[in-house]
């Protein structure tokens, strides 16, 4: 089956993908910073049977995982690969998650709120992403009764997420904006908006591979459609000027030839890091939206942006791996998956 | 503790990430917090989530404390923590979270999504509505005698007695 990352989405040369995320809550259950750990197994067991429930639509396509039965390792790839949040991971005392099996939807338990239902599409797909968490909400209400106040909305342990309980993000490529140095100041610009952007991959001070998450956290005082056309506003405005700074470089002589040499080294590199593969595939993925390099997807990009970060290259190896083991498989892996695109 | 990024200013605000591999932390001021994205609807107004609830929190210490029938927390515990304890403190607790809501997103209730369309459920009572209206003016215009009243006949009426 594939994966919601390899579906292609609306205005992929700069949108890797959405997503939305609701919080809720179980009402008469202490939230998750005052629960026993009999509270946390109860509501892992209410959340279960809800999402299992022959007769819910939901049954037959969640697999359930007990965050105590995996290791450090196996809880930071599912991070790398975008099923759950660093903040999730954090603890393992009785969490649990349930994910479909094209990963598009995780309902993660027992994190800041009972329940983070969580949507994925690729593409600038925020409409469709929240049709899909909403279904999902309307299904597990009937069951479980959600907390809500008419003045308040949905009620959260964190104040600020009162209302709607929705982050509604983007995952934005910049790499023309990072060039610039534009990045920061727009990141600064759009708080005042309670809008944030920050780096996904890699250190918070430093990210890796140009790509931002675009975020909606003004959750009370607008419905759910209204958070969602903002946010969309707001990131067409960041993809025509990402554009715009395309443009004025993608002719320069020395831009094509770095697009080229790039691509050069992920062909044939033996051994590459993960800083310089971030570095390398973003200049790549901005030679495809250029028009420079044809023959490889946005969607087999994102692919491998998921798939070759360091614990989950120890997963797929079945072992913890020395730093130049790691980055041979990393190698080897990347000149696989472009193999197919045939020689340029 | 120091910003990680500036090393200037104090850190307010500490965010998990993924580095090589592994869980890593990083403290940030609010000015690196906005420049880098991360931060919440507060920082982004320059202003601290923990120094809103210390204001709200300022007045003289109750001997004994209000806590809330179905998780035990305080309202000490809450400002301390900035985690509200369950659905219910927010009944109990109402008249001093109020404000605090307010504070963080501007005078404004719920717009969005009401859950269980279709299904039978409990409509609050168009006098609550007002009372609740009322509370807030008067929490607004420090008018706290009238206020107390009012919070008091706003929970006569939520246990279904008369005001």
């Amino acid at each position: 089956m594939s994966r919601w990352y390899e579906e292609p989405g609306a205005e992929n040369d700069v949108v890797v993908s959405t997503r939305i995320q609701l919080s809720r809550n179980l009402a008469g259950v202490p939230f998750p910073t005052r629960m026993s750990a009999a509270d946390r197994h109860d509501t892992v067991r209410r959340i279960h049977e809800a999402v299992f429930d022959p007769n819910s639509s939901l049954s037959d396509s969640f697999q359930f995982v007990d965050m105590e039965e995996l290791t450090e390792n196996q809880a930071v790839s599912l991070v790398e690969r975008r099923l759950v949040s660093a903040d999730f991971i954090s603890d393992h005392a009785g969490r649990a998650l349930m994910y479909a099996a094209d990963e598009s939807a995780v309902l993660m338990i027992n994190g800041e709120d009972h329940l983070l239902i969580q949507v994925s599409a690729g593409g600038l797909e925020p409409d469709r992403a929240y049709e899909q968490a909403d279904r999902i909400d309307t299904i597990l209400n009937k069951p479980l009764r959600f907390a809500f106040d008419p003045e308040f909305g949905y009620l959260t342990q964190s104040p600020m997420d009162l209302g709607t309980g929705m982050i509604a993000s983007v995952f934005l490529h910049l790499p023309a904006l990072t060039d610039s140095g534009a990045t920061p100041r727009i990141s600064s610009n759009l708080s005042k908006l309670g809008l944030f952007m920050r780096g996904v991959y890699g250190p918070a001070a430093k990210p890796l591979g140009a790509v931002y998450q675009l975020s909606n956290h003004v959750t009370l005082g607008l419905s759910e459609p209204e958070a969602v056309a903002n946010l969309k506003s707001m990131a067409l405005q960041i993809i025509a000027q990402e554009r715009a700074a395309r443009e004025k470089i993608v002719r320069n002589i020395a831009i094509k030839d770095t697009i080229w040499r790039s691509l050069g080294i992920l062909l044939h590199a033996r051994l590459l890091s993960t800083e310089e593969f971030f570095s390398l595939i973003s200049v790549v993925r901005f030679g495809v939206a250029a028009g420079e390099i044809s023959g490889l997807s946005y969607e087999k990009i994102a692919a491998l942006m998921l798939h070759v970060q360091p614990a989950t290259l120890a997963e797929e190896s079945g072992k913890r791996m020395a730093s130049v083991e790691q980055q041979a498989l990393r190698a080897e892996l990347v000149r696989e998956a472009l193999k197919e695109m045939g020689r340029q | 503790m120091l910003c990680q990024y500036c090393g200037r200013n104090p850190a307010v605000i500490h965010v998990k990430t993924i580095e090589n591999g592994e869980l890593s932390k990083c403290s940030l001021c609010s000015e690196c917090a906005r420049e880098l994205g991360y931060g919440n609807l507060l920082t982004g107004l320059g202003q601290d989530f923990n120094a809103i609830l210390r204001d709200f929190f300022s007045g003289p210490q109750e001997r004994e404390e209000v806590r809330c029938k179905c998780c035990g927390a305080t309202f000490s515990e809450i400002a301390r923590s900035g985690k509200v304890g369950c659905s219910e403190c927010y009944k109990t607790f109402y008249d001093r979270l109020l404000p605090i809501v307010q504070q963080i997103h501007g005078s404004v209730s719920h717009r969005g999504k009401v859950p269980g369309a279709g299904l039978p459920q409990v409509r609050q009572s168009g006098q609550l509505s007002v009372m609740r209206q009322k509370l807030r003016e008067a929490i607004d215009s420090e008018n706290f005698e009238q206020a107390a009243a009012l919070r008091d006949s706003i929970r006569a009426l939520e246990k279904g007695g008369e005001p």
